[in-house]
């Protein structure tokens, strides 16, 4: 099968970007088999240190992120991980998975919410499956968080990727849902703030129209795409900074009250808010964005 | 069994002595529809082995299949009637030989489910069908139906969840192949009767069933030569055999219980991996050529699948959520003696 081994060179070219002890971290992470070689949730272990792989070197060397508060990540269990967005692709959900991983012993999964467009496109789809990342349904959390996972949320939702450079750091206002389901099974909300994904790229215009007619959220213009191609999305390197708060523990009242479950929202946004305000005044101890 | 006095208005076919998951007193005695079905046959030879069940009618268009032309004529009557008249329906319950001890149990397996030749005829046998042997079954007393419905009947899409329970969306799109509308409408039929006190009502919504000669999406897709795919995708599916589904189908008659339930196999995977199983190299298109290359391939008679008919099968994942089935029946399948104490338990 020819095909087969192409791809799985193509593959195994990113293996060298992983050093051996990270390697045997990823293949020591507990899959639940369920008869094929996946979890139920589609996660292959393979292609799980393939990413990983890809994540660690840009993490490492390309985005050479900072972050600090790892010890709030609970060790086990299940937890919701909520943070800002943005930064035109989510290479910025990508460093946060890849540091959770990184600093956490035994290693743990970030496992994101992910809009449900990303699954309609060939090979996209199946690889963030692969990877362990679902679409945002309330069932498919449900049942990651039943069975002890991490769930990654942006509550700005994917509109934040296509915020416009005069609008960096400005947090859209946060959606409910993880409010509500982090009460409604009782575990922490872990928040974070992330500072550098807005330099990445320089977002100029998003042409709707366009977008809903290939039924994307956003087509971004930016000062580099469509003028260079697919080429022109890549990320530029500025440096990350990513800084975990306290967990925070949600009122069950919020699955009563509406009100308390806007003033827990506004908690958790007020808390993000903080941590990127934290992130911009490390970035200037660091020197800036290079 | 019908109990004796006003019934209350729900539920009354769980109380007592009827707790879902108990074993049905008495023998049976099974009125089953579809019986040229691969399935059906599976399951009507599992029947005969049960001493606990009494007599077997079963019931379909054309002759009965060879594999059954053997079996005890004690036990075992085969018919040809059309489902969709109602006074042949009503025949089939009046028959002499099961007039004094009437049938405790209908499995209602019959539907004209093949995309190839579906017409208005086909659309009337389906719905009528349904709807004329639930009427009868009600008015003979019959303490349990079940119906065979599809795990088409979901919505599919990215949105799906990674399990789907019963109670996911169903496709009640109104382009949706009319054979699926049929297989709702069918469904909507039992639903609407199902709280009848006195016959517990089961919809049981299978995944793709493997099997040789078994015509479903998923076992035509294998059979292919080859099977084709769109480029880029590749589902998570967990389909089921005709041997299991056979036996989850003995459980239902067997075990007190109503309501919609799904049955899948026991394995979950990607649909690449089980054609990587089975040895079986797919051919990938891009997804809008898919349906043009399934169309030639029908064409020069190297598949019998249709990519039309449940055209977004192929691109996102459908795996069946069945713990209600597993906590209601296959958890007391040791109940059953004929499936003998370890439950006789069967792999996907």
């Amino acid at each position: 099968m020819p095909r087969l081994r192409s791809k799985r060179l193509a593959l195994d070219m990113l293996r060298p970007l992983l050093p051996d002890s990270e390697w045997e971290r990823v293949q020591a992470y507990p899959v639940q088999d369920v008869g094929l070689g996946t979890d139920a949730f589609g996660t292959r272990r393979e292609l799980l240190g393939y990413a990983y792989a890809l994540g660690y070197w840009l993490h490492r060397y390309y985005f050479r992120v900072v972050s600090s508060g790892h010890e709030h990540i609970p060790s086990e269990g299940g937890g919701v991980v909520v943070g800002n967005h943005s930064g035109v692709l989510p290479f910025d959900g990508m460093m946060v998975g890849a540091d959770v991983f990184r600093y956490t012993e035994p290693p743990r999964l970030v496992r994101y919410m992910v809009d449900y467009f990303v699954y309609q496109m060939p090979f996209v789809g199946g690889f963030f499956r692969g990877m362990g990342q679902m679409p945002g349904t309330r069932r498919n959390f449900d049942g990651l968080v039943q069975e002890g996972h991490l769930v990654g949320i942006f509550p700005e939702g994917a509109e934040a990727l296509a915020k416009k450079s005069e609008h960096a750091y400005e947090l859209l206002p946060f959606s409910h849902g993880h409010v509500e389901l982090a009460a409604r099974h009782g575990v922490p909300v872990v928040p974070f703030g992330l500072v550098g994904a807005e330099e990445q790229q320089t977002m100029v215009a998003d042409l709707r129209p366009l977008a809903r007619a290939l039924r994307l959220p956003y087509f971004p213009i930016t000062t580099t795409f469509p003028w260079f191609g697919p080429l022109g999305l890549l990320p530029r390197p500025s440096r990350y900074f990513i800084h975990y708060g306290e967990p925070l523990r949600i009122d069950p009242g919020a699955l009563s009250s509406i009100e308390i479950r806007r003033r827990e929202v506004d908690r958790v946004q007020d808390v993000v808010a903080e941590l990127v305000r934290q992130g911009q005044a490390t970035r200037k101890q660091h020197g800036g964005a290079q | 069994m019908r109990r004796p006095g006003k019934p209350s208005p729900v539920g009354l076919a769980h109380d007592g002595g009827n707790e879902p998951g108990t074993l049905r007193s008495g023998k049976r005695r099974v009125f089953l529809t579809g019986a040229r079905r691969r399935v059906a046959v599976h399951l009507i030879e599992r029947l005969l082995a049960d001493s606990d069940v009494e007599a077997i009618l079963a019931v379909d268009r054309g002759a009965c299949p060879p594999t059954l032309l053997g079996c005890d004529p004690e036990r075992f009557v085969f018919a040809s009637a059309d489902l969709s008249r109602r006074r042949q329906v009503d025949n089939l319950f009046l028959l002499d030989r099961f007039r004094g001890k009437p049938f405790d149990t209908v499995l209602h397996l019959a539907f004209q489910g093949n995309p190839h030749g579906y017409n208005f005829k086909s659309h009337e046998y389906n719905v009528n069908a349904a709807q004329h042997l639930l009427e009868a079954s009600l008015r003979h007393q019959v303490s349990k139906y079940i119906f065979l419905s599809s795990d088409a009947v979901y919505r599919l899409g990215p949105r799906n969840d990674y399990k789907v329970r019963e109670d996911a969306e169903l496709n009640l799109d109104p382009s949706a192949h009319p054979i699926l509308r049929d297989t709702l409408d069918a469904e909507f039929i039992c639903r609407a009767k199902m709280d009848d006190p006195g016959c517990e009502i089961m919809v049981i919504r299978p995944s793709g069933v493997f099997g040789g000669g078994v015509i479903s999406g998923i076992n035509l897709l294998f059979e292919s030569n080859p099977p084709v795919l769109p480029v880029g995708f590749d589902p998570m599916v967990n389909p089921t055999t005709k041997e299991r589904l056979s036996r989850d189908l003995m459980l239902a008659i067997s075990l007190h219980g109503k309501g919609v339930f799904n049955v899948a196999g026991a394995t979950i995977g990607p649909l690449s991996r089980f054609f990587e199983e089975r040895g079986i190299n797919p051919i990938r298109v891009p997804g809008p050529a898919l349906r043009l290359a399934n169309r030639l391939q029908r064409g020069l008679g190297m598949t019998r699948y249709h990519a039309g008919f449940h055209p977004k099968r192929l691109y996102f994942s459908l795996v069946l959520d069945d713990m209600k089935f597993e906590r209601v029946f296959r958890a007391h399948a040791r109940q059953v003696p004929s499936l003998g104490r370890g439950g006789d338990d069967t792999g996907s």
